[in-house]
């Protein structure tokens, strides 16, 4: 994945400020200004999320705040919007796990029996 | 492509275009029964990704029904929020 190096309203990318943020214990390099999403999908990661029930991968989809796919964890806070949320300076961000079904665990086992 | 009744309509309940049109033509219900019965629309974004697609789902099965007479409802909050931002605590 790769940024773009010279953009018309941006300007150039050598005159941005980079700083560092964590996504699930791992240092990533993002530039000031930019989202959470942005700065994962320039550093090659698109699986922001795993769905709740199913763990199926999530990642960006409408990019604008609209859909609610890309939400992460951000400093502890949950459901935080990686398309609309800056990324700052030491930022600790975590990726959506999947949760335990605690019905559909007992009706298997009821199956089973 | 892959198979258009495996597209993902309602992606927080994870609903494919072939469960509702297969629940639509079963039952020959309104939107609302639809979502109901099998959760499109009823995650966490409340249905303002997949909103319009039930609506048309149902208007293609049912021909002539009017998507006003039983619809989605909108209610607030109109975008999910957190319970600090309700309470006191922000």
């Amino acid at each position: 994945m790769s940024r773009i190096l010279d953009h018309p309203i941006l300007g150039s990318l050598d005159n941005r400020e980079r700083i560092s943020f964590r996504f699930d214990g791992v240092t990533y390099e993002a530039y000031k200004n930019e989202t959470i999403a942005a700065a994962l999908l320039a550093n090659g990661i698109r699986k922001l999320r795993v769905h709740e029930d199913s763990g199926t991968p999530r990642g960006i989809y409408c990019n604008i705040g609209h859909c609610l796919e890309c939400r992460v964890t951000v400093n502890n806070q949950k459901n935080v919007r990686a398309c609309l949320t800056t990324v700052e300076k030491d930022m600790i961000v975590e990726s959506g796990k999947q949760h335990p079904n605690i019905v559909r665990g007992m009706v298997e086992k009821q199956w089973l029996m | 492509m892959p198979n258009k009744e495996s597209i993902v309509i309602c992606r927080c309940e994870e609903v494919t275009y072939g469960q509702l049109l297969s629940t639509a033509n079963e039952h020959k219900c309104t939107a609302r029964e639809l979502k109901l019965r099998t959760r499109a629309g009823m995650g966490f974004c409340s249905g303002r990704t997949c909103r319009l697609t039930l609506d048309r789902i149902i208007e293609s099965v049912i021909p002539n029904v009017s998507s006003s007479k039983i619809p989605l409802k909108y209610q607030p909050p109109i975008r999910p929020v957190t319970f600090g931002t309700v309470g006191e605590n922000q």
